[in-house]
């Protein structure tokens, strides 16, 4: 299909960016297109006006900070997968990069495009609650908010966003070099949006630990007890039993196909960053 | 319209299209260049691949406008790119096209690989080559003729000559610490409580349950649930239309993210008064996305301490379109956030607060699809009054 007629401005700012987005009660953010461009061949998605913030190079920049990464919201997938080992003290951004989607889609969706999309079974709204990443925003008056990832996806298509609220970066703490991470998704086909997944990061030398649940659509779940005693006793702690408690106390009354799905890509997760 | 200039195949090029056309489009329908296909039109199949500023891109979910000033490079700006040339070649040796509907994309796509990934292992190009389907299924010879190309010499010579990966890291030490996150709002919770027993619905069909208490006697709440226009007024995003003693039409609209779809459609009500039960069934369809959706709802009014307790269930389908987009048990969380927008409102009617407005937004911010929901709330909304 083809999409529905809409307006479209490509904006030279983020003062502009705003302004149209408050001039117009339809008006809605492009960044890389990637989710919401299905959307609108499908007629899904039929916005009055599109705001095109895919060529503001202030939402480009990587920034390597002394603790962290800051890394701008119109910072593409692939320019993720590509750094890959550069990303000290957050490698697993680089591998979950490399595994959204296909090449041709990560060339052009974003980071930031993403986590304000809210897709429940999309990477990074699971990953970013997993390092305990902070997502910056740019407010109505021009000012900055941050928030942290965990509260900022608040469920399915839904965040804190306010209308005219811009993401402009998510930082990403770094993590020691003692810190392990595991990361797994089941898709039914390469590249497609996973039924269940599951993300671990383990930083013993900062005493934090998170073990984190995706592709639900309540948004990303965390499994402090759980995260805690793996940090503490290992993959010994992460036995299916376990985590087949945890998953049920988390989420009562799951199909038993689901269920065990949901355990074994949180059991997954955990063996990988425990090897 | 508007106007905007790409550089394609290396020719400057001018045109004049709405923001809704597609790279695809212009590159098939004004600029005749047919050799990129359009298969699924949702960025699934791959046979749309082409090049954007050298990095493969989807043309049928990339808006034109958004390309202006680009460089763009299609199937027919290969013939003198000598990792082409080597891929052409070995399609043909390997048989690696059948039906050739898939070929430009497989090829913009296998060439990408091969400057990516130097002596890709068959199993990596395979991985690599997900997004591009093949209705053939020719993958065998596809996989064996990127494979070879990936580690031959043409793909070598091409990725010594191309930049280093661009790298823009701006490396600062002194950059400015983040502000303190500060959390605005708790996790939205989920309003009501999960149903104890989930039940088992029918195959194909989805089953959902949910309850809450009001703080009235049942059989003022069972008053209201049969109040047609009040239920009505009290879902967000419903609009009655027409009703009677035992059916109900109305239309239900819905916004998730950037989704909105109006369902319309009818039900017909039965209901017993004296034991507060009812049942509704109904159909109803968007007709902007193609959705189809159905549902049967029971639902009952039951004393509970402080009041009376709403046990609703809802076995709904939804085809179409939004059924392709729906996963995760996102229609049932949409679900859950309507019915708790809903009891929220009947709460405060009940309590003789100012009526909720005729037609609250639909699921305000928040909502996006479901179709089904709003078919099952429809079917509430067919309650015939007392």
């Amino acid at each position: 299909m083809k999409a529905a007629a809409f307006d479209y401005v490509r904006v030279r700012d983020l003062d502009e960016a705003q302004a149209a987005l408050a001039r117009s009660e339809g008006a809605k953010l492009l960044a890389g297109g990637q989710s919401l461009g299905p959307m609108l061949n499908l007629r899904l998605a039929r916005p009055a006006l599109l705001v095109d913030i895919s060529r503001l190079d202030a939402l480009k920049t990587i920034t390597e900070m002394p603790d962290a990464w800051r890394i701008g919201a119109g910072v593409t997938h692939a320019r993720l997968e590509d750094l890959g080992e550069r990303l000290t003290g957050a490698r697993l951004v680089g591998t979950v990069a490399r595994g959204i989607a296909y090449r041709s889609v990560r060339t052009r969706g974003t980071i930031g495009g993403s986590i304000a999309h809210a897709d429940p079974a999309a990477d990074w709204p699971l990953a970013l609650v997993a390092l305990g990443a902070t997502v910056e925003i740019r407010t109505a008056g021009g000012g900055t908010r941050a928030q942290a990832a965990e509260t900022f996806v608040r469920g399915a298509f839904t965040t804190d966003l306010a209308a005219d609220e811009i993401v402009t970066a998510v930082v990403v703490p770094k993590r020691s070099a003692a810190a392990r991470t595991g990361y797994f998704k089941f898709c039914r086909k390469a590249g497609e949006y996973p039924l269940v997944s599951a993300a671990v990061v383990l930083d013993p030398d900062r005493d934090a630990a998170r073990i984190v649940m995706g592709a639900l659509p309540t948004g990303p779940r965390d499994f402090p007890g759980l995260a805690a005693a793996v940090l503490r006793d290992g993959a010994a702690a992460a036995s299916e039993g376990a985590i087949e408690r945890a998953v049920d106390d988390a989420l009562p009354g799951l199909d038993p196909v689901e269920r065990r799905m949901r355990a074994s890509a949180v059991r997954r997760a955990v063996l990988e960053a425990c090897a | 319209m508007t106007v905007l200039t790409l550089t394609v195949n290396g020719e400057p090029v001018t045109v004049d299209v709405a923001p809704r056309t597609s790279l695809a489009d212009v590159l098939r329908e004004h600029l005749r260049l047919t050799g990129t296909h359009l298969g699924c039109e949702h960025g699934v199949c791959g046979a749309c691949t082409v090049l954007i500023d050298d990095a493969p891109v989807r043309a049928c979910i990339t808006l034109a406008v958004t390309c202006d000033g680009q460089s763009v490079r299609t199937i027919e700006g290969f013939s003198d790119d000598p990792v082409m040339a080597e891929l052409r070649t070995a399609f043909s040796r390997e048989h690696a096209l059948q039906c050739g509907f898939c070929t430009p994309g497989m090829l913009i796509a296998g060439r990408d690989i091969a400057l990516r990934m130097p002596c890709a292992a068959p199993e990596t190009v395979r991985h690599e080559l997900s997004g591009n389907l093949c209705r053939c299924t020719g993958y065998a010879g596809i996989v064996r003729a990127v494979t070879t190309v990936a580690a031959g010499e043409a793909a070598a010579t091409a990725r010594a000559e191309m930049p280093t990966i661009d790298a823009p890291v701006i490396l600062s030490s002194d950059a400015a610490p983040l502000a303190t996150p500060a959390p605005r709002s708790a996790p939205q919770s989920s309003g009501t409580p999960a149903s104890a027993s989930p039940g088992v619905a029918p195959a194909g069909v989805t089953r959902f349950e949910e309850q809450f208490v009001i703080a009235r006697p049942p059989a003022a709440v069972w008053a209201a649930l049969t109040d047609f226009p009040m239920v009505a007024a009290c879902v967000p995003g419903a609009e009655l239309i027409e009703h009677g003693d035992s059916h109900v039409r109305g239309r239900l609209h819905v916004a998730v993210g950037p989704v909105k779809a109006a369902f319309a459609g009818s039900a017909k009500v039965e209901r017993d008064d004296a034991r507060r039960i009812g049942r509704v069934q109904g159909a109803g369809s968007d007709a902007a996305s193609g959705s189809r959706s159905r549902a049967d709802a029971t639902f009952r009014v039951e004393e509970a301490p402080g009041g009376s307790r709403v046990v609703l269930v809802v076995d709904y389908a939804l085809q179409g379109t939004l059924a392709q987009v729906s996963r995760s048990g996102v229609a049932q969380e949409i679900g859950r956030r309507l019915v708790a927008t809903f009891a929220a409102n009947l709460d405060a009617a009940l309590a003789g607060e100012a009526a909720p407005p005729p037609q609250a937004a639909a699921l305000d911010a928040k909502a996006l699809l479901w179709a089904s929901l709003k078919a099952w709330l429809r079917r509430l909304l067919k309650r015939p009054p007392p």
